[in-house]
């Protein structure tokens, strides 16, 4: 299953994001770790904890038939992800920030499609809406993407 | 105390159009709101229309959701609705669920996380859908009440004009604390009618301000749920002052039986069986008043708009130069299941758009058929409550109604709604000399004088055209088998009636 570029787009926006931030912490999260977090409280006050259970469990279930690696990640109950540290690749920070993750990382593509789901579900608009509240304004913006980076 | 010293409840747009005209104005402000009815009567539609109408960034609406549809799905379908600005959802309106804290805590829990959010959010609007799955746990009554006591007025406290939705039946209105504590009490409801259903909305309770009262009807469409109040949306509008000026038929013979024609604001009824002309008079009625400068509606039931002009034009009238000049509107209100509110509704709008000042229902019958099984009981009182309404803004109406020709009887309607109009003109077939031929006669005119003439007329290319003088040559002409007296025709100008009520 083919994910639609503007989510895959969305979720390398915010691991990009959250990998910046990332840096700063105290030991360093996983960008996936930290967008998932995101995601799941944001959409779990809308939404309520057993409604993103289901989403996460399908995204889950399709991001792994993608990315082999995953094969130990389990959605625990109230929605957070457990053995996602084991199973992520070791992110190239370098790599991230000139935007180039790459199809197989288990990472974006989990978040690329637990994205795809909201956008299946809401659209694109109502999805970005929700997604604001959980992102400052910068997280969407063109200038902070890694392709605008590099350049 | 003075006016001046009463407090000013503001009202709040409902966002729903038609209902700030039954509520009063709009809902007021800080008030503490159910919204009750079954699964699928539009509650959290309405509430939504609410929101949407009034939540902004300083002033957010927070809704909650407790158990039942998730706000995934329920987003996934409310955001099919025009009134639907995805916009509003970064900033203005915060949906929260609540479902978590509802299963494994008690109500105290749920206050206090409702308090948090509310004091976080300084909300204007605060929604809880559905708030019946958020008491269904056993609990106390004095415990119930207190919840419902201690929210209600922190909400108020904190100026926040509050619905509570819950699929409630109506025979729990006696008992539940819940409805004594609110200010407002919306019910919607919708009832199975042979093979139509039939949507109804009704303020139970209203606290601050005047209310239409009864069951008004209403409709969910794409633009969100709409109401049509019994008042027509017209409460507040004035009367005009009588009119003295008479608008013509543009037929002469006509115009002189009516005393000049009918009296401006009056409810015309044109009264015949199947092919004696009314649908022909109604046209002349509405294109002399297109001639004369007057706008027009026809609402027809029986045929489409290009039918009604091309018939016209075989008139030798022209109904598509003033269609596109936006002098006339031919109404098609044919799709089954209308609540004469909703038809009212199209009318009106029409009404108001061109200017109308003359409409023509052509027919009664077709009208009635048009509406809802339901709605069809209703029809004399609603019928009346759309003349009164339309001839109070100065509409002058002329309606068409068929009825059954008997030749014993001379009956002016089959729905014994004379009493609804003004005026009554009865067209009707009488065998003359082997042939069967047409007489008109003028029943009534309230509040002017009127030929008492029976007279003979024929359809032309040219319409209806009143032929020689009364039949004076004829004795019981209004029986339909007259007989001849031996008398010659009248020579004499028609003999006026005074136009004083004899109880028709």
């Amino acid at each position: 299953m083919t994910s639609a570029p503007e989510m895959r787009y969305l979720a390398h926006r915010l691991l990009t994001y959250e990998a910046v931030a990332a840096k700063t912490s105290e030991p360093m999260e996983s960008p996936t770790l930290r967008v998932y977090e995101k995601l799941r409280q944001s959409l779990s006050a809308f939404a309520g904890t057993a409604a993103f259970e289901s989403l996460a469990f399908r995204a889950l279930s399709q991001a792994k038939s993608e990315a082999p690696g995953l094969w130990a990640v389990q959605v625990v109950a109230g929605g957070s992800l457990k053995g996602l540290g084991e199973s992520e690749p070791q992110i190239d920070m370098d790599k991230d920030l000139a935007g180039e993750f790459s199809a197989g990382d288990g990472g974006i593509i989990l978040i690329d499609r637990l994205l795809g789901l909201l956008r299946i579900f809401l659209g694109e608009s109502l999805t970005l809406s929700l997604l604001r509240n959980a992102w400052p304004a910068e997280a969407f913006d063109d200038r902070n993407s890694g392709n605008r980076r590099k350049a | 105390m003075s006016i001046q010293d009463k407090v000013k409840i503001n009202k709040l747009p409902t966002g729903v159009p038609g209902l700030d005209e039954i509520v009063g104005g709009g809902l007021p402000e800080f008030s503490f709101n159910i919204i009750a009815g079954a699964p699928g009567s539009g509650k959290t539609t309405l509430a939504h229309q609410f929101v949407f109408a009034n939540a902004t960034p300083e002033r957010p609406a927070l809704y909650f959701t407790v158990l039942g549809e998730s706000s995934i799905k329920m987003l996934r379908y409310q955001q099919q609705y025009t009134f639907f600005n995805p916009d509003k959802l970064s900033g203005s309106i915060r949906f929260i669920n609540l479902s978590q804290v509802v299963l494994e805590q008690d109500l105290g829990a749920v206050l206090k996380e409702i308090t948090n959010e509310v004091e976080k959010a300084n909300p204007a609007v605060v929604v809880v859908d559905s708030f019946r799955t958020m008491v269904r746990k056993p609990q106390s009554d004095m415990e119930l009440q207190s919840f419902i006591q201690r929210l209600a007025l922190f909400l108020a406290s904190w100026q926040a004009t509050t619905f509570l939705i819950g699929e409630y039946a109506e025979d729990e209105l006696r008992d539940n604390p819940i409805f004594t504590v609110a200010d407002g009490l919306f019910w919607l409801r919708q009832t199975p009618e042979r093979n139509s259903i039939v949507r109804k909305l009704q303020i139970i309770k209203l606290r601050g301000q005047d209310s239409v009262p009864g069951l008004h009807t209403f409709r969910i469409t794409d633009a969100g749920v709409q109401a049509f109040s019994r008042t027509f949306g017209l409460t507040g509008h004035l009367k005009d002052p009588p009119s003295h000026r008479r608008l013509c038929f543009g037929i002469p013979e006509l115009d002189k039986m009516l005393g000049g024609g009918v009296r401006e604001g009056d409810s015309v009824l044109v009264a015949g069986s199947s092919g004696t002309g009314k649908s022909v008079l109604a046209t002349q009625f509405i294109a002399e008043g297109i001639r004369q400068g007057e706008p027009g509606i026809v609402a027809v039931f029986e045929e489409r708009p290009q039918a009604y002009a091309e018939r016209a034009t075989s008139l030798g009238l022209d109904l598509e130069t003033p269609q596109k000049d936006g002098k006339l509107k031919i109404l098609y209100l044919r799709p089954l299941d209308l609540s004469v509110d909703e038809t009212m509704h199209s009318i009106l709008d029409s009404v108001q758009k061109i200017g109308a000042k003359r409409l023509v229902i052509d027919s009664l019958a077709g009208f009635e058929m048009a509406l809802s099984p339901g709605f069809r009981a209703d029809f004399r009182e609603s019928l009346y409550r759309m003349i009164f309404a339309l001839t109070g803004i100065g509409v002058t109406i002329l309606s068409t109604v068929e009825v059954d020709e008997s030749f014993t009887e001379f009956p002016f309607s089959t729905y014994s709604i004379s009493f609804l109009t003004d005026d009554i003109i009865r067209l009707r077939y009488v065998s003359i000399d082997g042939q069967l031929r047409k007489i008109m006669v003028v029943i009534k005119m309230r509040g002017g004088n009127h030929a008492k003439d029976i007279r003979e007329y024929e359809i032309t290319d040219k319409g209806v055209v009143i032929l020689g003088k009364r039949l004076t040559n004829y004795q019981g002409l209004i029986s339909g088998i007259p007989v001849h007296s031996g008398r010659p025709d009248s020579t004499d100008e028609p003999s006026q009636d005074t136009g004083i009520e004899h109880g028709t």
